[in-house]
């Protein structure tokens, strides 16, 4: 047993309607784990734990599909290839064109990393998006900032890179106005909601499969709370089919918006 | 056959460019009134701090707000423009609309 069972369930254990207590509302204490083990003063927790494991899983999956190449693939390089093409003509592609083909290993291992860890919610005995802990979500957005940023000074040089983020046509008198907004929203907002998007969606939707777990739990009794428990429980359902569909979803916008990030860096947008 | 699979796939890219185009557009223009916000509001803390004026701040928050507005439909509805003109040079003009004239 891990951290999060033991805080949600140490509540909700014994507690149900009628019974002289209230309902163990899920909060931020659900986000908090006891390190598994530690090392000094560190201490590795479960979100660490489904970290490594995912990342482990994507490395492995791919390394096995084409360990062994074949032309016309069979088994895993079937699904290998099928997840590749996948990322390649509905995110690389229409961003890109073909001469980002060079970034599709970069955009592949973004895309499933993050959609394996947003899935780890849905996972019995997981339980948990780790993407909901804002600390994995920064690694990644600062991996991309660096990047476009990289690629920008690097293919449109120093001044064009900064100069092409003002459309051309502009007033020369208006530029004064417009840059503080610019170098805002490229500098500080661009990467700031890349990050927050994927956290927030996946804080809110683990916060929301949560209510509705402990509420079918506490109302469950043989009273009228019983036919709010059906309620409930049909709720997790519905939530756990919306998050099947938010998971996907926040790991293809992430990608989708790094690929369109990164062909603004290679050639001016205007 | 070859041909009809090269048009399904030059439609599939179409719409997956235009879907990027879209997720791009809709993200830039809230990072725009984010960004206007951000700037101008500092601006006006920092101007604020120094003028011993707290109302700067607030006051530059909703000028980077109008700023990021107008900035935002000069930026996007000029790219709207060759699609007004084709409709001008080609299509019929399109008839007012009932509830703008008041004939019901």
């Amino acid at each position: 047993m891990t951290g999060d069972v033991q805080v949600v369930a140490a509540p909700g254990g014994g507690c149900h309607i009628f019974s002289g207590c209230g309902y163990p509302a899920p909060g931020l204490q659900d986000f908090e784990f006891k390190p598994i083990f530690t090392i000094g003063s560190f201490g590795f927790t479960k979100p660490m734990l489904i970290a490594v494991l995912c990342a482990i899983s994507v490395i492995v999956f791919f390394a096995f599909a084409f360990s062994r190449p074949r032309l016309v693939p069979r088994g895993v390089q079937n699904l290998g290839e099928l997840a590749i093409l996948t990322v390649r003509d509905q995110v690389l592609r229409p961003a890109l064109g073909r001469k980002g083909d060079g970034y599709l290993p970069l955009l592949v291992s973004l895309f499933f990393y993050i959609w394996l860890m947003n899935l780890m919610e849905l996972i019995p005995f997981f339980q948990f998006p780790a993407m909901s802990r804002i600390g994995f979500v920064w690694p990644l957005v600062g991996v991309v900032y660096i990047l476009y940023l990289y690629l920008g000074f690097k293919n449109q040089g120093g001044w064009g890179y900064l100069r092409n983020m003002i459309p051309p046509g502009v007033p020369f008198f208006i530029l004064p106005i417009l840059i503080p907004v610019e170098v805002a929203r490229f500098f500080i907002v661009q990467p700031f909601t890349l990050g927050i998007r994927l956290f927030a969606n996946m804080f809110a939707g683990h916060l929301l499969l949560t209510i509705f777990y402990l509420a079918t739990w506490y109302m469950l009794s043989l009273s009228i709370g019983l036919i709010y428990a059906v309620g409930s429980a049909f709720m997790v359902l519905f939530v756990f089919l919306l998050e099947l569909l938010v998971d996907l979803l926040q790991a293809f916008i992430f990608t989708t918006l790094t690929a369109t990030y990164i062909a603004s860096s290679l050639e001016a947008e205007h | 056959m070859g041909l009809s699979r090269r048009e399904a796939e030059s439609r599939r890219e179409a719409e997956g460019k235009g879907r990027a185009q879209g997720l791009e557009t809709g993200w830039t223009i809230m990072s725009y009134l984010l960004g206007g916000m951000l700037a101008y509001g500092g601006i006006g803390w920092l101007v604020g701090r120094a003028v011993h004026i707290s109302m700067l701040f607030p006051i530059g928050m909703l000028a980077g707000l109008v700023i990021s507005l107008v900035y935002i439909v000069y930026r996007f509805g000029k790219q709207q423009a060759p699609s007004s003109k084709q409709s001008k040079q080609g299509a019929e003009p399109r008839p007012p609309r009932k509830e703008m004239t008041g004939d019901r």
